[in-house]
């Protein structure tokens, strides 16, 4: 009899370690279901519609809340706001201010298994990373190109029309930003990519003198995209130092335009996603499960059609049609040569007081 | 037992805290960071005055500065311009629908700055409704481009938007001035020009002078509207502060600009105060004289 019960409860113990081990992968999501993570990024990546597959197979919360600029996200976290952020979109230049301020905390890559995938550039670039941890995974990404109004130019423009002639003279813009006016300042100037970041005082005094012929051919300098589209539309602007959005926006409301990637060298960004140094336990697990979503298939499919945008990973990538995949820049992977990624210049205070005396001009 | 003096004391306790913790402190703060240096996205908290000999050996700075309070000075001027005569209309010569008048002074401001400034494009733009009109009328063939993103654009707005600040001041002054005082002055053989030199002017300085200073201070610490109607001149000592604060992280120097400009407007304010105090009808405004 006393063999009996023990050898139920034996069965029964054997049964319940049987059942437990079947369900081992669901373990996770029981843990990581009804924790909230809150998610400070950019309006544009945060849809519901864009998370639903998320939130439908973890029962992870995302709280949103949204960033205008990564100044200010940086200006939040320094501030003292990282504890009450589980998850930060940071620029894959801006994560070493992030890091060298103890914001962050590295990253387990066991835990994320998409970011396996990840494109070799993103893969190798020193970026994002110190001390051979990752801080910040990059997450999607893009290029800025010249955008124009093609029923208004002649010709595929580069970037020589932002500092020669006089033809679009008052019809051109440049993004109000020190380092993005710099970078295209010192590509129409020749300067190699590589020492881009690091000019001399020559160098700096040439880009200089460069920005103020440019400022009399400019009808302004934009600061938001929204602001640039209508721009374009209303016929102020024909030409421009752009995002994408526009190009896309204007076409489907039926203008003609353009967009230009010039030879000299495209700017390439690509944002991060991050996690703050104080997240642990059950939140960081969490969290961690929202990263390796978010560099996964079913939100890079959203992105692709949505934004357009591409992921930083192949994970949706031969699922896109190759139209789609031409859109995004990712059809031909080595377009990627071409492009010039911001980086973080040691003497950029310098270049921030270089920008305003040239507008100051 | 409490006289009234202490009670009022007592009252007073929570304005002045709220005023020292929302406007105080964080000046003072400010101030305190304009002394500190910056390396990389470390803030050394050794006191040096570098911050300040780089604005004041900066000739962009000092422009921007100057610049900022032309700007300020102009708009004022422009505002009382037009704002004076549009008080005294409302106070003395609309008796009927006053309120709807100051309503409808105000109602640019409830619309919001952005709202404001693209209704501004669309009125002075390229493709906007006055060169549409010069072109209809054929007396352009092109576009007047300099309409908009221009200096010019951006103190047509800047005037447009804080004119209701300085009307509303006025407007008080010319609703409390006596209409006696002037029956009384034309009685005794005043010409206008004199009554509205000696009564008048006096007497309604108070709300002139309130709402100079405050078209004065709005206009100088305004960076939306330079930004987005002065083009690429739109640059302001206000949007080279916020530059240094956010993309360059140098907060000391930024602090620094922004203390050497409170600086300069409060020396601008105190030494008007004593030209003012000075005169003779300043005196009369102050002092009851």
């Amino acid at each position: 009899m006393t063999f009996e019960m023990r050898r139920r409860e034996l069965l029964k113990s054997v049964l319940a370690g049987a059942a437990l081990s079947a369900v081992g992968p669901l373990r996770g999501v029981a843990q990581a279901a009804g924790e909230t993570v809150a998610w400070l990024t950019w309006e544009n990546l945060a849809k519901d519609d864009y998370l639903a597959a998320l939130v439908e197979k973890t029962g992870i919360k995302i709280e949103k809340s949204f960033i205008g600029s990564d100044d200010e996200q940086f200006a939040k976290l320094r501030a003292g706001g990282a504890s009450s952020v589980d998850l930060i979109t940071p620029g894959l230049d801006k994560v070493e201010f992030y890091v060298a301020s103890n914001l962050l905390q590295p990253l387990d890559l066991a835990k994320i298994p998409n970011a396996a995938k990840l494109y070799d550039t993103f893969k190798t670039t020193k970026l994002g990373k110190k001390d051979g941890k990752t801080y910040g995974i990059p997450f999607y990404w893009g290029i800025n190109p010249i955008v124009y109004r093609a029923d208004l130019m002649d010709a595929e423009p580069d970037w020589s029309v932002f500092f020669e002639g006089e033809k679009y003279k008052g019809k051109l813009a440049m993004r109000d930003y020190a380092l993005e006016g710099i970078m295209i300042a010192a590509m129409y100037l020749g300067i190699p990519k590589d020492k881009m970041f690091d000019l001399g005082d020559k160098e700096l005094a040439e880009v200089k003198k460069a920005l103020i012929a440019q400022k009399k051919l400019l009808r302004t300098y934009w600061t938001s995209i929204g602001d640039l589209t209508n721009l374009y539309a209303s016929g102020e602007v024909v030409c421009a130092f752009s995002w994408v959005p526009p190009y896309y926006d204007l076409t489907a409301r039926g203008l003609k335009m353009g967009m230009a990637k010039p030879k000299a060298g495209v700017i390439g960004w690509c944002d991060t996603i991050a996690i703050p140094a104080g997240v642990t336990g059950a939140k960081l697990d969490a969290t961690l499960k929202v990263v390796d979503y978010l560099l996964g298939p079913d939100y890079g499919k959203k992105l692709a059609f949505g934004g357009p945008y591409a992921q930083s990973t192949s994970a949706t990538r031969d699922a896109l049609p190759v139209d789609q995949q031409e859109k995004i820049f990712i059809k031909d992977l080595s377009v990627m040569d071409s492009f010039v990624w911001k980086a973080n210049p040691p003497r950029y205070t310098e270049w921030v007081a270089l920008w305003n005396e040239v507008k100051a001009s | 037992m409490a006289t009234d003096s202490d009670r009022g004391g007592r009252l007073a306790l929570p304005v002045v805290l709220v005023l020292v913790a929302g406007c105080a402190l964080p000046l003072a703060v400010l101030f305190v960071f304009s002394f500190f240096q910056v390396d990389f996205v470390a803030i050394l908290k050794v006191p040096t005055l570098k911050n300040y000999i780089k604005v004041a050996s900066s000739p962009t700075y000092r422009s921007l500065i100057g610049q900022a309070i032309a700007s300020g000075l102009t708009v004022a001027a422009i505002s009382a311009v037009i704002g004076y005569p549009l008080a005294w209309v409302i106070a003395k010569r609309v008796h009927f629908m006053k309120s709807a008048c100051l309503t409808l002074l105000l109602i640019p401001l409830y619309t919001g700055d952005l709202v404001r400034i693209f209704a501004w494009r669309v009125v002075l733009g390229a493709e906007g409704v006055i060169n549409a009109f010069l072109m209809w009328a054929g007396l352009v063939r092109e576009p007047i481009r300099a309409l908009l993103f221009s200096p010019f654009a951006t103190h047509v707005v800047l005037t447009y938007d804080y004119l209701p600040f300085m009307v509303l001041g006025l407007w008080l002054a010319f609703e409390s001035l006596d209409d006696h005082l002037l029956e009384a002055a034309r009685d005794l053989g005043a010409s206008e020009a004199t009554i509205f030199r000696r009564i008048v002017l006096p007497l309604t300085s108070p709300g002139l002078i309130a709402g100079g200073m405050m078209v004065f201070v709005l206009v100088v610490g305004d960076y939306l509207t330079p930004q987005l109607i002065g083009g690429s001149s739109g640059v302001t000592v206000i949007s080279a502060i916020n530059d240094l604060f956010g993309t360059a992280f140098d907060w000391p120097l930024g602090s620094a600009i922004a203390s050497s400009l409170l600086l300069i407007l409060g020396v601008l304010i105190a030494a008007a105060a004593l030209v003012v105090g000075r005169s003779t009808w300043g005196r009369a405004v102050v002092g009851g004289e």
